[in-house]
């Protein structure tokens, strides 16, 4: 499976603090630099934190548009901020928590307005189209592929809390605790022992089904 | 809602994992996107099989939900909108969040309030459009954002009352001028 795909050695000498000093370090001073005018720094904050919103907002289960919408919402407010944020170095922590607070306000007023809330058939609604396109375009990879959608699939039946913590644990590259914290309101001190827990209980499904 | 991860269930587990760091057997590469720094796995204890599967999760993730690329773009060019100039009127008040609903009523107007320091700009959102008040009153120049974009300009009488004819679709701010001062109302999404 792994012809053609370089070792991970990526990952052998990492040092493991999960976010917080690695490519973390450096968000404070590129807020600081888009905020004096330099456009790229803004692009690389996008780049590195744009993944962290989106996954907020899946963990809330938003519709197709209303992600969207909430994840522009969150982008246009965090460029009003911008030069404004008390803790330029937090710039994650205030997006998540940002992006929690407007996804809780749609569901709110969703429930308000009684469309749905049938979490089931808005998902139904997001989940058209897009995975099932990307994984055509790997056809020499079916078998990889079929596990990575058994795996999704097993992810997506997990208890609500585990997804949703995993949604956003999984963002690419991975968030600091402390910003899934603000993503999730959860305190930081209980996130280790539940991913262990939510990961654990997901292993568990899949031997269950013969896929580990 | 807002404690949804909290208490039941998952609290009272103390797990002993080893100290071992796991290298992802999850193939990287292809469409995971990540950098090298960012490693997978916690400062608390751990085990192989966790960081592993996290990390399969995480490519699969990349692969199955990745952000929109043209969401990526809307956030890349929404940088025009960063304003040194202008004040941000903070959202005070949100019916939503702040007002107790009332029973049977599934239509109230949406009642918005954003203070920058002694103005007040008080919004109702209906189904007809906004419906607007600067305070204190006075005759202001205002538009309504909806992006990046020039904005759409709004009719203010002189006591500083405005109305529009249809809601705003997705995130918006209004931008008033009043003298020489420029404020912002924090985006926001109807």
């Amino acid at each position: 499976m792994r012809t053609g795909t370089l070792p991970s050695a990526a990952y052998d000498d990492v040092s493991y603090t999960r976010g917080g000093t690695v490519d973390r370090t450096d968000v404070g001073a590129l807020v600081q630099s888009a905020a004096d005018g330099d456009a790229a720094a803004w692009k690389a904050i996008v780049e590195g934190l744009g993944p962290l919103v989106w996954s907020v907002v899946r963990a809330h289960r938003l519709s197709e548009a209303d992600a969207h919408e909430v994840s522009q919402t969150v982008w246009f407010r965090f460029a009003q901020h911008l030069g404004r944020l008390r803790e330029p170095d937090k710039a994650g922590a205030w997006l998540a928590r940002t992006a929690r607070h407007e996804c809780l306000k749609v569901i709110r007023n969703q429930r308000r307005l009684t469309l749905t809330d049938d979490p089931l058939l808005l998902d139904r609604v997001s989940e058209e189209g897009v995975p099932e396109q990307a994984l055509l375009e790997q056809e020499e990879a079916a078998a990889r592929n079929e596990r990575v959608r058994r795996l999704w699939q097993e992810f997506e039946e997990l208890g609500e809390r585990c997804r949703q913590l995993l949604r956003v644990l999984i963002a690419s590259p991975p968030p600091s605790y402390q910003e899934v914290s603000a993503a999730l309101g959860i305190a930081v001190g209980s996130i280790g022992p539940l991913r262990q827990r939510c990961l654990r209980r997901l292993r568990a499904r899949l031997e269950s089904r013969g896929t580990a | 809602m807002d404690d949804a991860l909290n208490g039941e269930g998952f609290d009272g587990e103390e797990l002993h994992g080893e100290e071992v760091r796991g290298e992802p057997d999850g193939e990287p590469g292809g469409a995971f996107d990540g950098q090298p720094g960012d490693g997978p796995a916690g400062g608390e204890p751990d085990d192989g099989f966790t960081t592993a599967l996290e990390e399969e999760l995480r490519q699969a993730a990349a692969v199955l939900d990745p952000m929109p690329p043209e969401l990526l773009q809307i956030a890349v060019d929404a940088y025009a909108l960063h304003d040194l100039e202008a004040r941000v009127a903070e959202l005070t008040f949100d019916s939503l969040v702040d007002a107790l609903p009332v029973r049977g009523v599934t239509d109230a107007p949406r009642m918005l309030t954003f203070t920058a320091g002694e103005v007040t700009v008080d919004v109702e959102v209906t189904s007809e459009g906004l419906l607007g008040q600067l305070l204190p009153p006075r005759p202001a120049g205002i538009e309504i954002l909806s992006g990046p974009q020039p904005g759409t300009p709004v009719t203010v009488d002189e006591m500083g009352r405005f109305t529009t004819d249809r809601p705003p679709s997705g995130p918006f701010a209004l931008r008033l001028r009043t003298g020489s001062d420029v404020i912002t109302t924090e985006w926001l999404r109807a």
